[in-house]
Formats: C-alpha cells, sequence, structure tokens
C-alpha cells in the first residue's frame, strides 16, 4: 500500500477512521492539509514534495533522523520558514499561499499571514517565553495586542489554563525562576490562548533535563484528550507510541512511510524505518 | 610648577566649560542614539539599496578620524550658505559620526536575541511593529545598554575635538587659562580631573548595567 | 566626477608626506602598545599596590580626552623644562592611552578562556609552561586579533589629533591647504581618501593574521 515514497496524503489510508463515533473517513474536511511541499536551501534539498493531511482532533507524531526535515516542514506550516512550492491549509484556510487553479501559487499579504498564524498554535525548543515579562503577561500579550480581547477576559482564560497545567501559583513569576518544565507548560499554555485550531510541537523536550520531561508529556496528553489536533516533532519513542494517532517518518526530506503506532514501531515496511528503529532501540530499548 | 593657585582661580571658568562640554555632548546623544537606531533596524529589514548605503555610510564612518569630519564641516558650512551656528553645526557632525557606532551597538543587541523569541512572536499572530515593540526592542535594548553608556563616555570626550575649531568649551577653556597663566600642568590636569569625573561616572554606571544584563536573563 | 584631478595631483605628494607621519606614529604606537599593554595587563593581575595602581592607570588614561594628554605632554613638559617635540609629545599621549585600552583587551581574551580548558590540560599531564603556550595562548590569540585590529584602526584615526600639536601628519596638511588654496572639497576629498586607505589595509592586515594565527581555533 505504502510503497511510494511521499504518498502519505492520502486520507483512506491514514486518518482516525476507525475511531469510535467518526464519520466516514475522508468526508470531514482535514485540519491541515499540506500539499506537495518543496523546500531547497543552497545546494541542500530540504523538503521534496511533501504532502499530509491531519484530521480534526488526530495526534500526528513526526519522527526521523536529524536533517530530515521535519522541523522544517513544522516551520513551514505557520510560514516561519519560506518554501519553494506547494501549499498549507488549515480548516480550509490557505496559509500564506493561495493556490491558482493553474498549479501556481500566489503569496498573501503579510498581514493575512500574521493573521492566519494566530489559528496555528506552535510550541518550540527553548527559548519560548518572552524573559523580560512574567508568566500572566507571557499568556496575555498576544490574545490582547493582537487579538484585542479585553484584558480582564485574557487575564481569565490565562489563568483558567495555568490551572489545567497545575502551575497557578506562577503565573506572577518570571520565566528564569521556572525550571524548563514548567517554561514549556507556560509556552503550551501560551500557544493556547490564541485559540489555536491546530498545534505544534518541535522536539519541545529534547532540550529538557529526563526528570522534567515528564510533566510536559503530560500535559500534552491533556491536550490531546481534550481533541486538539496536534502534529508533533519528537524522539520520545514511547511518548509517540502513547499519544499518537498516526506516526509519519521523514528522512532525507520526504515522508518515507506513515501509519499506525504499532504498525510503524514494531513492524515497519522499509528499510530506512528499521534502521533508524533498530539504532533507537539499542540505546533506550523500547 | 606645584602651585596650585592658578587652579583655584580658574576653577569656575573651568567648570562652566564642563557645562558647555555636556551640553554639547547631551545635546548630541540624542540624535546620534535615534540615527543609529533607525540604521540598526533598517540594516536588519530594509531592502538592499537601503542596506548598501547604511554599509557604506558606517565604512566612511569608521574610517575617517572625527576631527577630520569636524574641521572640514566647520570649512564647508559657510559655503554652502546654510546659516547653522557653529554649535549645532558641531553637534550635527558629532551625531552623525556617533550613530555610526551606535548602530553597530544596537544591531548586535538586536542579532543576539535568540532566533526563537522572534518565531515566538510571530506564531502568536504579531505584526512587525507589535514584535517590535514589546518582544525584540525591550531585550535588544537591555543588551545594548552598557555599550551605549560606554559610547556615550567617549562622546563627552570626543567634543574635546571642538576646541581645534575654535569652540568653546572645557579644552578650550583650559586652553584660555594656560595661555594667561602658562601653567599648563596645573591647569590640564584640573582639566582631566573633571573629564575624568565625568567620564569614570559614565563608566561604572555601565558597569552597573552589565552585571545587571549578566543577572537578569 | 566632481573632483579637480589637477588640484588632487598637486596635493597628493604633500599629502603623502603627511601620511607618511602618519603611519610612523600609528605604527610606533602599536608596537608600543603591544607591549607596554601586556606590562600593564600583567601588573594589573598582581594583587597589591602594583596591581591597584595599575588599574588606577587604565581608568585615568580611558576617561580622559587624548588631546587633554597631548597638551599636557607637549605643553606641560616644556614648561618644566624637558620639552618634547610634537611628534615624541604625540606619541607618548597616544601609547600612554591605547597602552590602557590595550591591556585591558588582553585582560578579556585571557578571561574568555573558560578555566575548562585549564582543567582539561591538567588531565592530560600539562603543567606551567607547556599547558600556556599549547592549549592557552593559541586561544588568547585568537580571541584578541580581531578588537586589536580595531584598536589599531582606532590609533590610526588619533593620530590626527596631534595636529593641535602642529605635527605635520595627514590632518595638519590638510589645514594648511585648505587655507593656501581655500579648496576646501578636494583636499577633505583627498585626505578622507588617505584615512580610508589606512583603515582598510589595518582591516585587511588584521583578517589576514586572524586567519594565520587563529587557525588552532
Amino acid at each position: 500500500m505504502v510503497d511510494t515514497l511521499n504518498d502519505a496524503s492520502s486520507t483512506a489510508i491514514d486518518g482516525p477512521g476507525d475511531r469510535p463515533g467518526d464519520g466516514a473517513a475522508g468526508q470531514r474536511r482535514p485540519m491541515l492539509s499540506i500539499s506537495g511541499i518543496s523546500k531547497r536551501f543552497g545546494e541542500h534539498q530540504v523538503l521534496r514534495d511533501v504532502s499530509l493531511s491531519v484530521m480534526p482532533g488526530e495526534v500526528v507524531v513526526v519522527i526521523g533522523p536529524s536533517g530530515s526535515g521535519k522541523t522544517t516542514l513544522l516551520r513551514c506550516i505557520n510560514l516561519l520558514e519560506d518554501y519553494d512550492s506547494g501549499t498549507v491549509a488549515v480548516d480550509g484556510e490557505p496559509i500564506g499561499y493561495r493556490a491558482d487553479g493553474s498549479g501556481g501559487r500566489t503569496r498573501l499579504p503579510e498581514r493575512a499571514i500574521a493573521a492566519s498564524r494566530e489559528k496555528i498554535g506552535i510550541v518550540f525548543q527553548s527559548y519560548n517565553l518572552f524573559p523580560h515579562m512574567n508568566v500572566l503577561e507571557n499568556i496575555v500579550a498576544a490574545p490582547v495586542r493582537v487579538k484585542h480581547v479585553p484584558r480582564a477576559a485574557a487575564e481569565a482564560r490565562a489563568r483558567e489554563l495555568l490551572a489545567m497545567v497545575g502551575l497557578s501559583d506562577k503565573a506572577a513569576e518570571l520565566p528564569v525562576r521556572l525550571s524548563g518544565g514548567q517554561q514549556q507548560r507556560v509556552a503550551i499554555v501560551r500557544a493556547l490562548a490564541m485559540e489555536p485550531k491546530i498545534m505544534l510541537f518541535d522536539e519541545v523536550t529534547s532540550a529538557l533535563d529526563p526528570e522534567l520531561v515528564g510533566e510536559v508529556l503530560a500535559a500534552m496528553q491533556q491536550l490531546a484528550a481534550q481533541g486538539m489536533t496536534m502534529v508533533v516533532v519528537t524522539h520520545e519513542m514511547s511518548f509517540a507510541r502513547d499519544i499518537a494517532d498516526r506516526i509519519v517518518f521523514m528522512d532525507g526530506g520526504v515522508i518515507v512511510e506513515a501509519g499506525k503506532p504499532e504498525e510503524i514501531l514494531f513492524a515497519p515496511r522499509t528499510e530506512r524505518v528499521r534502521a533508524f528503529l533498530k539504532r533507537y532501540n539499542d540505546r533506550y530499548r523500547l | 610648577m606645584t602651585n596650585l593657585n592658578p587652579l583655584y582661580h580658574s576653577f569656575w571658568y573651568l567648570l562652566r566649560g564642563a557645562g558647555m562640554t555636556v551640553l554639547m555632548a547631551g545635546v548630541a546623544i540624542v540624535p546620534a542614539t535615534l540615527f543609529g537606531m533607525a540604521l540598526a533596524l533598517a540594516q536588519v529589514f530594509a531592502g538592499r539599496v537601503a542596506q548598501g548605503a547604511i554599509v557604506v555610510y558606517l565604512f566612511l564612518m569608521r574610517g575617517i578620524p572625527l576631527l577630520v569630519l569636524l574641521t572640514f564641516a566647520y570649512y564647508l558650512l559657510p559655503l554652502t550658505g546654510i546659516d547653522l551656528p557653529p554649535f549645532w553645526g558641531v553637534v550635527v557632525v558629532i551625531s552623525l559620526y556617533y550613530a555610526a557606532f551606535m548602530c553597530e551597538v544596537f544591531r548586535a543587541g538586536i542579532l543576539s536575541l535568540p532566533i526563537a523569541q522572534w518565531d515566538a512572536a510571530k506564531s502568536l499572530g504579531m505584526p512587525r511593529g507589535l514584535m517590535l515593540r514589546i518582544v525584540v526592542l525591550p531585550q535588544a535594548l537591555r543588551l545594548a545598554a552598557p555599550p551605549f553608556v560606554s559610547l556615550c563616555a567617549n562622546l563627552v570626550k570626543a567634543t574635546s575635538l571642538v576646541s581645534i575649531v575654535g569652540l568653546w568649551e572645557l579644552t578650550m577653556a583650559s586652553r584660555e587659562i594656560v595661555e594667561r597663566t602658562l601653567a599648563p600642568f596645573q591647569i590640564f590636569l584640573g582639566a582631566a580631573a573633571i573629564y575624568f569625573c565625568i567620564c569614570y561616572s559614565l563608566a561604572l554606571y555601565g558597569r552597573h548595567l552589565e552585571r545587571r544584563v549578566l543577572h537578569g536573563h | 566626477m566632481p573632483f579637480d584631478l589637477h588640484f588632487l595631483a598637486r596635493l597628493m605628494p604633500e599629502l603623502l608626506e603627511g601620511a607618511k607621519v602618519t603611519v610612523e606614529l600609528a605604527v610606533l604606537t602599536m608596537a608600543i602598545c603591544l607591549v607596554w599593554g601586556l606590562v600593564v595587563a600583567l601588573a594589573q593581575s598582581t594583587r597589591g599596590p602594583l596591581g591597584w595602581l595599575a588599574g588606577a592607570y587604565i581608568q585615568i588614561v580611558r576617561n580622559t580626552p587624548l588631546l587633554i594628554q597631548m597638551y599636557l605632554v607637549y605643553f606641560g613638559f616644556s614648561m618644566a623644562g624637558f620639552g618634547l617635540s610634537g611628534f615624541a609629545s604625540g606619541l607618548l599621549a597616544l601609547c600612554a592611552q591605547n597602552g590602557g585600552y590595550v591591556a585591558e583587551i588582553y585582560r578579556g581574551g585571557l578571561q574568555a578562556v573558560s578555566p575548562r580548558q585549564y582543567e582539561s590540560g591538567r588531565a592530560l599531564g600539562m603543567r606551567g609552561r607547556t599547558l600556556y603556550t599549547t592549549v592557552i595562548l593559541p586561544q588568547v590569540v585568537a580571541r584578541v586579533i580581531p578588537p586589536l585590529t580595531n584598536q589599531g584602526i582606532t590609533i590610526i584615526k588619533d593620530t590626527a589629533q596631534v595636529a593641535a600639536i602642529a605635527v605635520m601628519e595627514i590632518m595638519k596638511v590638510s589645514e594648511i591647504w585648505v587655507e593656501k588654496s581655500a579648496n576646501t572639497y578636494d583636499v577633505f576629498f583627498g585626505a578622507a581618501l588617505i584615512y580610508l586607505g589606512l583603515t582598510s589595509i589595518t582591516g585587511v592586515v588584521g583578517r589576514l593574521a586572524e586567519r594565520r594565527l587563529a587557525f588552532a581555533q
């Protein structure tokens, strides 16, 4: 079925079609549609015609070796990085570029791009929070100044979200007083405060001390359970197994294989995936 | 030679000169800072033409002595017909000169911010103006503050050069007194002491800011 | 091109003579400061009165204008009986001030080497001289070359100030020619060109030195 390298976009094989309560797979609109993204950086082709669809509420985990393009793909979604061809759409609306029928595309104006970024929440590996603002200010700054949410409402929502991740008592603290894990949880909350339709996670636990990783993963689990659409790039294989509805393996700028966690992690069809997982297993014993 | 009388008698005159020095420096720092900031932002954001022009400008200000610029502005200005009092003439030249160095300092501050800060602000949907105002500049300026204060101290010292083109400030005042009293050691040492007080205070403040920068983030 | 080639052709020989003096002054200053700066830096690293004295010296020369230092030497010494020429006074003042800056550069370079380098070297069995020559000094050299290059550029620009004590370097020659010919524009152009040339060459030399001496990084 999935032998060709980059055909993970057919929603028929992937997607949570067999989750209880779902309608016929492929009839709901994908929350995220990535079509044919290619990006070259100098001599190096970073992404080759990558396509991916993520259904509402689905959690897709992207794994792969360094340099496989997975972080770049994530950053292309909300146009933090530009790409040479292809389009991205969130909940049907184009982000950054609009396809113009004839196979080409036109770039949307900067203001539209900034506005569409509100629909996409992203959490980075490090240096997420604004160090000169306290936690509460970090969370409400964008809702108040970008979406013009009244301050009182924004602060109330912020405290709600902080309570959800167990950090209610840290609202007045400066980021430098928080541990790495706490900072990442606040970063998740800050992204959530913009009420995004989809959340992207770029190796958010890679820079953390091991004992702090669990609290962040727990927060992400919570989010998934609440039905948030998520794309997660991570090295944590056991977490991937626990949280993913679908796992996508990338290497050399293409999606090599995609499927359910049990398939990919325990019975991969491609040699590259097998080699990658073997190296991982030898070190961590999945 | 170690008779300090000439210094006592002329001290008030020297202090008035110092007042002019501080005034000149204070007035010049404002446009230097504003223009320097504008140049720094242009270097980060503007198009290729503007950036090319700025590179040329920085090259000129880095490579030509301030005294040369002052002297030739002094001779050139009357010829162009612009009726500018000498005080403002030198202030303009000093500002333009130091703006180039301020630009380097601000640019370094802006660029030393981790990219993730820009990414986070952009990803929250902030337009560029807002991003600069509440995320980038507050942090960049904090980082740039210590070298900025250092530049201000240099600017104060540079005002001494205007005495060579005949403007009156502390150095000129001391030269006048020396000519009268023939006591160069005492008078110039006195002037040096006054400069020292001004510049060393700035240097101490700069060190204080540096400690805060290291501590805070 | 809006400059007068004939005029420049007449101007250049004298201007280049002045440039020779400028270069002499600058090179001597740089050479002396490399050594003197090291002496001051070493003195500063000792505890006790010598260290304090060196520190005070650095603060004093950094926080007073070069022009005042030059006047102090030139007029002060001549009044005291052992008059120095303009060139010698300028050289003394330039070395005094820049020696302080160079000492700080050395100190910064040494401090920037992480203590872990010392530990690693010792763990490999190195001690004393070997440790310093194979591990520490190459790193210090790599780190101090860029700021020393900048200091060299500063020195070249500072030499313009000796015009105030009647030394026939570029600035002084330019002044004379402007008075003589009333052709401010072209004289400025010629002088600026030479200064830009000198500072650019210094920059290039510095970058080359960086590449050759710093490959140990």
